[in-house]
């Protein structure tokens, strides 16, 4: 019995907690890079992308702490950040991840240099 | 024989001493107990509180205050929208050139509490969109938590940034205050700095009970007493294994699960209100992008006063909400499916019209004990207050009102106690007199809490 309620207890648990709560809220797409609450500094990285793989799935970023990959995965957001030019974001793809250009990432489990949850691209022309 | 004249105007130099004499003591008590309150919580929880209600993040004039108003158990319900003026911020698309589209839907937002939300993205804002009731902010210090994290908002995943409590008030002000629809930060609006993130959150986990019930409470009234043990019956109501002691937190075989998340089929009732209008009601996938099903659990202790209830108002009273796990859209849900798999005769939830009454009764009167404690606690706070500060007075009586107006209807509206809703009456009564008084306000407020006690003892016996 003790060992059917404990079943019982670990299904209901996987029932319910089937739903990680780091699902992305849409309104992360118009915090501008490096303030994303309790992410930013913390858990993301925030660099300067140093190269990018010839499919475009794999890149590497430059951090003051050092470089970091991140692969993008066809459930990975990319967001334009166009906040410094006081225009609205924008929903972006991979082709806008090219080298030199400033980017945040928030990766999956918060794993640096594991698959890419959300990549915000600073846009700095209009 | 003629006095001088100094003696006539004895009595009027008498009378102006003591006038004097009052006035200082007001002063000086007054401002004794104004001195500023040095523990950094309460500092930070009171400029939580002004920030809740009145910054606006240089945005289209709302505050977080605009739908989780203190007078109204910290939501909105369309009898609340309707006292409103036309002017209110509420309803900044009604004249706010900029959120005319795709902003709210005015006329579900008046008839139904339905605020617009872009759950799955902002990228085809006149189809993508959810509508959604305004869930109260009451015992988030109770209700959040889980092991996977916390859950906030109706589908546990309202906030962006870490997903906590503390980075909710950032998606709420790009949501919900913006100027116009580019949601330009520094244009639009202003995001919530760091400390603001902090007292916000402060004062929203001081809201409310900070604690949850301990079921079973030794109930009076028999209807709710039946209502309990129906509630706690995990062969029967089964409520007690998703709302552990009313809360917000799942409870199964010795195990707390923490807030969850469920598919519990409230999107597949038939005639939901909103849809019978014609407008354009998407639906709503819950948790995620694209979301799974599941909606968050909350808390159900504050429930009979916070109606209408789900996730998308489309149930007005406690009764029907109770009902609704009587009904198919809840038993051929994945949750209620589930239940039915580890149900010995394969029943989800099956009860009937007086045990779903008895049900109800046992929320109402919990919601009512709760009020009970809140309106004591604000009348011990507003005696307390002396003249110097009779703005906080008056707030905290106001507090006191609202809660006690609230027991009183929630008690009426199921018929239950008649004798406790007299002296409920009659605190009320009292609190309004407390609330008057410039001075000497302790007395109402103390036969108002007296009122209030003989009113919970009437409902639960004394521990």
């Amino acid at each position: 019995m003790q060992k059917s309620l404990i079943g019982l207890g670990f299904t209901m648990a996987l029932l319910c907690g089937a739903s990680f709560v780091h699902a992305e809220r849409e309104t992360e797409m118009f915090i501008p890079i490096g303030q994303s609450p309790g992410l930013s500094d913390k858990l993301t990285i925030i660099g300067e992308v140093q190269a990018v793989s010839a499919d475009g799935q794999t890149i590497t970023v430059g951090t003051p702490s050092g470089s970091h990959g991140a692969t993008l995965t066809e459930r990975t957001k990319i967001w334009l950040d166009r906040s410094t030019v006081k225009l609205t974001n924008l929903y972006g793809s991979s082709s806008d991840v090219q080298i030199g250009r400033t980017v945040e990432i928030d990766y999956e489990n918060h794993t640096p240099n594991g698959s890419a949850r959300w990549i915000k691209v600073k846009i700095t022309e209009p | 024989m003629d006095q001088p004249s100094h003696y006539n105007n004895a009595p009027n130099l008498i009378f102006i001493l003591l006038i004097i004499t009052a006035t200082s003591s007001a002063l000086v008590l007054g401002s004794c107990q104004s001195i500023p309150n040095t523990d950094p919580e309460s500092e930070l929880i009171a400029k939580g509180r002004d920030i809740f209600f009145n910054e606006t993040f240089n945005g289209n004039g709302r505050t977080c205050g605009t739908c989780h108003r203190e007078e109204n158990n910290l939501t909105i319900d369309p009898a609340f929208i309707a006292t409103l003026p036309d002017d209110d911020p509420l309803f900044v698309a009604e004249f706010e050139p900029a959120l005319k589209e795709n902003f709210e839907n005015p006329r579900l937002m008046r008839e139904f509490g339905l605020i617009l939300e872009n759950l799955d993205g902002f990228d085809d804002l006149p189809n993508k969109f959810t509508l959604r009731g305004v869930p109260h902010t009451l015992a988030l210090r109770t209700s959040i938590e889980s092991p996977q994290g916390p859950r906030t908002g109706w589908s546990g995943d309202g906030a962006p940034g870490d997903a906590s409590l503390r980075s909710f008030a950032t998606g709420a002000v790009i949501q919900h205050f913006t100027e116009t629809l580019n949601r330009i930060p520094g244009v639009d609006f202003r995001l919530p700095t760091d400390e603001e993130l902090d007292a916000l959150e402060a004062f929203q986990l001081s809201l409310g009970r900070q604690k949850d019930l301990m079921l079973p409470l030794p109930l009076k009234g028999t209807v709710a007493k039946r209502g309990q043990e129906i509630f706690r019956d995990n062969s029967l109501g089964k409520c007690n294994i998703c709302h552990s002691n009313a809360g917000a937190n799942a409870s199964f075989g010795g195990q707390n699960l923490g807030n969850a998340n469920f598919n519990t089929g409230v999107e597949e009732l038939p005639d939901q209100p909103q849809d019978l209008t014609g407008e354009l009601v998407p639906p709503d996938d819950g948790f995620g992008t694209p979301g799974d099903g599941t909606f968050n659990t909350p808390p159900l202790v504050e429930a009979a006063d916070s109606g209408p209830f789900f996730h998308n108002n489309a149930i007005e009273t406690i009764e029907g909400a109770v009902a609704f796990y009587d009904g198919e859209s809840f038993n051929n849900s994945p949750s209620g499916r589930f239940l039915a798999s580890i149900d010995p005769d394969g029943v989800g939830i099956e009860l009937d019209g007086t045990q779903i009454v008895e049900i109800a009764a046992f929320l109402r009167v919990i919601n009512t004990l709760e009020n009970i404690r809140q309106s004591i606690e604000s009348l011990e706070q507003g005696a307390q207050n002396g003249f110097a500060i009779r703005n906080a007075a008056r707030r905290a009586f106001g507090a006191a009102l609202n809660e006690t107006n609230d027991s009183i209807r929630v008690l009426e509206g199921g018929g239950l106690h008649p004798e406790a809703v007299a002296h409920l009456q009659e605190a009320k009564r009292l609190t309004e007199r407390a609330a008057r008084r410039l001075f000497f306000r302790k007395r109402p407020a103390d036969a108002a809490i007296r009122e209030l006690q003989a009113a919970r003892e009437q409902m639960v016996e004394a521990s």
